[in-house]
């Protein structure tokens, strides 16, 4: 039984390193004591809450390209760290060859939030809530990464070890995501389910990404990746195979999303039941898997 | 502007005149309790309250809190004695023996700033005995239950509010009329049903702030967001043992309120606080999560309907039971209970009526008024129980209410008779509105589409001597100042008491300020801003003002012409004769008077109006029977018709069209009419499809907004019709009565009927969230597990 009403934010020492290379080292200094941090959307209201109380909170918003959105026909796409989510939205180039990313933003919780949050903040904030990690698991998103023994890659795909857990280690620094030109023909979905219609956290969401693939025997790759059901953002490999191998049709689809339903994991809430949350995760891949099969047949 | 030269227009009364304070608060000017600064003697409190629902208070050791450097003041309920409420004085300002609640407040302190009070809290040592609580109140009112309140009979409590000492039933109110048992044979349909309404909360944008000052001589100031500064100089005051003159509260504007700031609650605790660091202003500033669970919520409730009609669907008896979760301190609702009581049947004449309406005791947050005052509660399973008793007979929904509804003339549930209503009217065109009667086929094969309807009544529950006044002054521009005690809480009241003052005295709208902040001291009483009552009751008592100001110019003027005050007129600020068409301003006598006319000396002086209003003739009623010749001064009535989509894949509900129309006697203010009841609708929708306390052995589980949803603007129907029926209110200003709060009264049922024509679904309570609809759906087969 709690009674903490959160009046203020606990005292904390702001740093602002004028390198990456000096702010790793200040991090890695104080291991425990000092956290890395974008927009702060969720870093100042878990602080409040009492849940985190680091003595250093190093600010890595201005460092070398952590500002830079840019898109190369043959590397990609790069969003520095410290790029908001209006600001993706708004990029022509996402628009036209990440609408997806454009999609997931757009519903990350409200316009005045969103000039603060970034992917990349939502990414190492490792919530298995984070209504853009789908979006960037789904385009094979990899994340720059600045630690003491210099820069790194490091692929999303492996990056999530659990609630707020991640591969970073002390002194890590991630200053932008890329992801590869996104192949030939594909289209997506994200939707999210909330208790209202805006602003709220995912009760459930699913992203899907589907693009013509010859080498597969549906001759169609899919990539599902479910939110707030599982501990870390997931990836429905099962429901993925069965569209791989078998034709793509509405069966096939369903057949889909009752194995991403049975993959998922969900815990009961405030929000929602585990069993409520199961259920959209297959009525919500259904639905999203017949939006994304509708618009690659254009 | 050369105010006396603007044309002549129509009376400012029944324009949509634009809001008098839309400037100031669009701009940023408009100035709220935090805003306002103190220097650098202010103190910043905090409270220290119970983690547990129900204990006893051991030992509290405020040592080590007072020796932190900063600490300016700790106290705990042995500093003080007494007890405040408005009308069962059950609480008391910190606690003493015992805890009652989840956030009770057990000591205070004051610090120079909030991060070190908030330290000081830490230090203080609390011992507690953990007891046994009550967390249901059906169980609270049971035998079994622990005693709350032992002293129940030994408090102070208003005449018609009948606790039972020795229980934990703090208010009991009964109707006993004709004769329900043998009813019931007579009746060709009877249906029985339970419903359970959950706990919700105001989540006004401004949480409640209090500053509170005491000087050298022991007078007392207190600034707040306020609804009731009168009720707060006059309850804090007595229970600081002071008189109601050395006590003064300065209301500036309010950021939302809804029924949460009326009567007292958090500001007690300011005021005590200050008390003991006299000549230092003293802050106690809500968090939001304090917000929601310390500060009043609206009340749960458990409510049993069995009601009966005959083949042709006339209402024979209905026997209802309300259990009101009360919470730990049932001060001000204890009248929520008995204005359930009385208008227990719904806007329907019932002639055999059994009612019991108790108020119980639980170890939940202070039930407390909000917006509806307990009626939005008790219709929502009423008009569910009309809806199904109809279909029972057979008979379309409408046409059940067509014959059964409440007309002028009819036998109200109290005895007395039902003045004038246009509630018939609103049934008739919101019915038409939402093409009653008439199925469209849903926007996509997903989709479940319904209609459905509701009536609504509702009285402004308030003593039956609940006052108000006012004074208008005129200057030498010949601006008119209005003084009032009501408060604008958002809802235009400032606005249409201009429109009052300057269409009864004869002035432009534009000619009227409104002397604000409201302030105890110089403002005129006003007994509180509740219960839809302003525009009736400060209306009136400004007319009388405005009338009292405006014979004291007639009388000038027509001495000063050798006229009768009769011949003259006050239009558009100028007096004017219609015997002799002479005129003259009235800014030239406002001030100074008028030269006689033999040149030697002068006859008037400063005018200033002054008026008051009370109504006369409300009666008590029998405590066995609860009849009586007139229980309250009226009942604004209306409907609501909802059109919505149940979607089959997710359980979500999409409002697609909202119809309301109210009876509201004369609309003063057309756009505000509709603002309100725009704005009722939306958070009656709000309540039916999101809004939820999520109490767990006491605690709210989601006191804040992450998780307690409110209807953002994406979640409203994109399709509103606000319809304004006027059937004049004899005693109201040009007819007008309230209806600030009945706009969300009849929206529960509305969307619960609409549901179950879409899906043939009906739920024991709100809120009908995406996944209740969605596992009640799988239940009965309409979608697959």
């Amino acid at each position: 039984m709690t009674t903490h009403t959160h009046p203020t934010l606990p005292e904390f020492d702001y740093i602002q390193p004028k390198t990456l290379a000096e702010a790793s080292q200040f991090l890695a200094q104080h291991p425990d004591e000092a956290r890395p941090f974008l927009g702060g959307t969720d870093v100042f209201v878990r602080m409040r809450d009492g849940f985190l109380t680091p003595k250093f909170l190093v600010d890595v918003k201005n460092l070398d390209g952590t500002n830079d959105l840019r898109f190369d026909p043959q590397a990609g796409l790069t969003l520095g760290a410290a790029v908001n989510m209006n600001r993706v939205i708004a990029s022509p180039d996402v628009q036209e060859h990440y609408p997806l990313l454009a999609e997931a933003c757009r519903l990350v919780a409200s316009y005045q939030l969103r000039t603060r949050a970034t992917v990349v903040g939502n990414i190492c904030n490792a919530s298995p809530a984070g209504d853009t990690i789908g979006a960037c698991l789904a385009l094979d998103g990899v994340l720059h990464v600045h630690g003491t023994g210099g820069l790194r890659r490091e692929p999303l795909a492996t990056f999530f070890l659990g609630p707020g857990k991640t591969t970073l280690k002390p002194g890590d620094i991630v200053t932008a995501v890329s992801f590869p030109v996104p192949p030939k023909g594909c289209a997506g979905a994200y939707l999210k389910l909330g208790r209202n219609k805006l602003s709220d956290l995912s009760l459930v969401g699913v992203t899907v990404l589907g693009s013509p693939d010859p080498g597969l025997p549906s001759r169609f790759r899919f990539r599902i990746v479910l939110a707030s059901v599982a501990p870390v953002p997931l990836v429905a490999a099962q429901a993925e195979a069965v569209l791989a191998e078998r034709a793509v049709a509405p069966e096939s689809i369903r057949q889909a999303a009752q194995l991403a339903s049975e993959a998922s994991t969900p815990i009961d809430d405030v929000r929602a039941s585990a069993r409520y949350r199961k259920l959209m995760v297959r009525n919500l891949t259904e639905m999203a898997l017949t939006e994304v099969w509708k618009k690659l047949q254009k | 502007m050369e105010k006396t030269n603007t044309p002549k227009s129509h009376s400012p009364v029944g324009e949509s005149k634009p809001r008098i304070d839309a400037r100031e608060k669009v701009t940023g000017a408009a100035l709220y309790a935090d805003d306002i600064q103190f220097g650098n003697k202010l103190l910043h409190a905090r409270i220290k309250r119970s983690p547990y629902p129900h204990a006893r208070i051991k030992k509290v050791d405020l040592t080590r809190a007072r020796a932190l450097p900063g600490v300016k003041a700790v106290v705990s309920g042995e500093d003080f004695s007494g007890y405040i409420g408005l009308y069962l004085k059950d609480r008391q300002i910190f606690c003493r023996e015992r805890t009652r609640y989840v956030g009770d407040p057990v000591a205070g302190v004051a610090a120079i700033n909030p991060e070190i009070a908030e330290k000081a809290l830490g230090l203080i040592e609390v011992e507690y005995e953990v007891l046994e609580p009550v967390l249901n109140p059906e169980f609270g009112a049971s035998p079994q239950a622990p005693l709350l309140h032992p002293d129940l009979g030994q408090y102070v409590v208003a005449s018609f509010i009948l606790p039972r000492p020795g229980s934990n039933i703090s208010n009991h109110f009964k109707i006993r009329k004709g004769d329900v048992a043998s009813a019931w044979k007579k009746c060709a349909a009877v249906i029985e049903r339970k419903y359970r309404i959950p706990h919700i909360q105001h989540a006004p944008l401004e949480p409640h702030v209090a500053i509170a000052k005491v000087d050298e001589s022991g007078e007392v100031t207190l600034w707040d967001s306020s609804q009731s500064p009168f009720a707060q100089r006059d309850l804090i005051a007595e229970t600081l043992g002071i008189s109601q003159s050395e006590m003064r509260v300065i209301a500036p504007l309010v950021g939302g309120g809804f029924g949460g700031k009326a009567g007292v609650s958090m500001e007690s605790l300011a005021v005590a606080i200050a008390t003991k660091v006299k000549g230092y202003p003293v802050k106690l500033l809500l968090t939001r999560e304090e917000e929601f669970y310390t500060a009043f919520v609206r009340q749960g409730l458990v409510a049993t309907f069995k009601m009966g009609c005959d083949k042709n669907g006339r209402l024979l008896a209905m026997e209802n039971t309300f259990y009101w979760d009360g919470g730990a301190y049932t001060e001000y609702g204890v009248n929520i209970t008995r204005a359930a009581g009385y208008s227990c049947t719904g806007p329907y004449e019932v002639p055999n009526i059994k009612a019991d309406s108790y108020c119980v005791y639980t170890n939940h947050p202070v039930g407390g008024p909000m917006r509806g005052f307990g009626m939005p509660e008790m219709h929502a399973g009423l008009e569910q129980c009309i809806d199904e008793l109809a279909l029972q007979i057979g008979m379309d929904a409408v046409e059940f209410r067509r014959r059964n509804c409440l007309k002028g003339g009819s036998i109200l549930p109290t005895g007395g008779k039902m003045h004038p209503t246009g509630l018939s009217e609103c049934l008739e065109k919101a019915a038409e509105a939402i093409d009653w009667g008439k199925k469209a086929p849903p926007t996509a094969p997903n989709k479940r589409r319904g209609k459905g309807l509701a009536l609504m009544w509702k009285a402004p529950a308030m003593p039956g001597n609940a006052g108000s006044s006012a004074w208008i002054e005129l200057a030498e521009d010949g601006m008119l100042t209005l003084g009032v005690g009501c408060q604008d809480i958002g809802q235009g009241a400032f606005t249409v008491a201009a429109q009052m003052a300057a269409a009864a005295f004869g002035v432009p709208y534009e000619s009227v300020r409104v002397a604000t902040p409201v302030d105890t001291r110089y403002s005129p009483y006003e007994w509180q801003t509740v219960a839809s009552r302003i525009t009736w009751s400060t209306g009136n008592a400004i007319i009388n003002a405005a009338h009292d100001a405006r014979q004291q110019v007639l009388d000038l003027v027509a001495k000063a012409w050798d006229e009768t005050p009769a011949d003259l007129d006050i239009v558009n600020g100028m007096v004017v004769s219609f015997k002799s068409e002479r005129e003259i301003p009235v800014k030239d006598l406002a001030i100074k008077g008028l030269p006689k006319a033999d040149g030697k000396g002068w006859m008037g002086g400063p005018i200033i109006g002054r008026g008051n209003f009370m109504p006369a003739d409300v009666t008590g009623l029998d405590p066995e029977t609860g009849q009586g010749e007139k229980a309250v001064v009226h009942y604004t009535t209306g409907a609501q018709a909802i059109e919505l989509e149940v979607d089959l894949d997710t359980g979500r509900i999409d409002i697609l069209k909202g119809v309301a129309a109210f009876d509201v006697g004369k609309a003063i203010n057309p756009d505000m009419v509709k603002a309100q009841m725009e704005g009722g609708l939306i958070q009656g929708i709000s309540s039916a499809l999101f809004e939820c306390l999520q109490l767990k052995d006491g605690v709210v589980q989601n006191p804040s907004f992450v998780d307690y949803r409110i209807a953002t603007s994406a979640d409203l129907p994109k399709s509103v019709q606000s319809i304004i029926v006027e059937v004049p209110q004899d005693d109201g200003p040009w007819g007008a009565r309230g209806i600030g709060e009945h706009s969300m009264v009849p929206t529960i049922p509305a969307i619960a009927n609409a549901i179950y024509d879409a899906i043939g679904i009906r739920f024991e309570g709100p809120p009908f969230t995406a996944e209740k609809i969605y596992l009640a759906m799988l239940e009965a087969g309409i979608v697959k597990g």
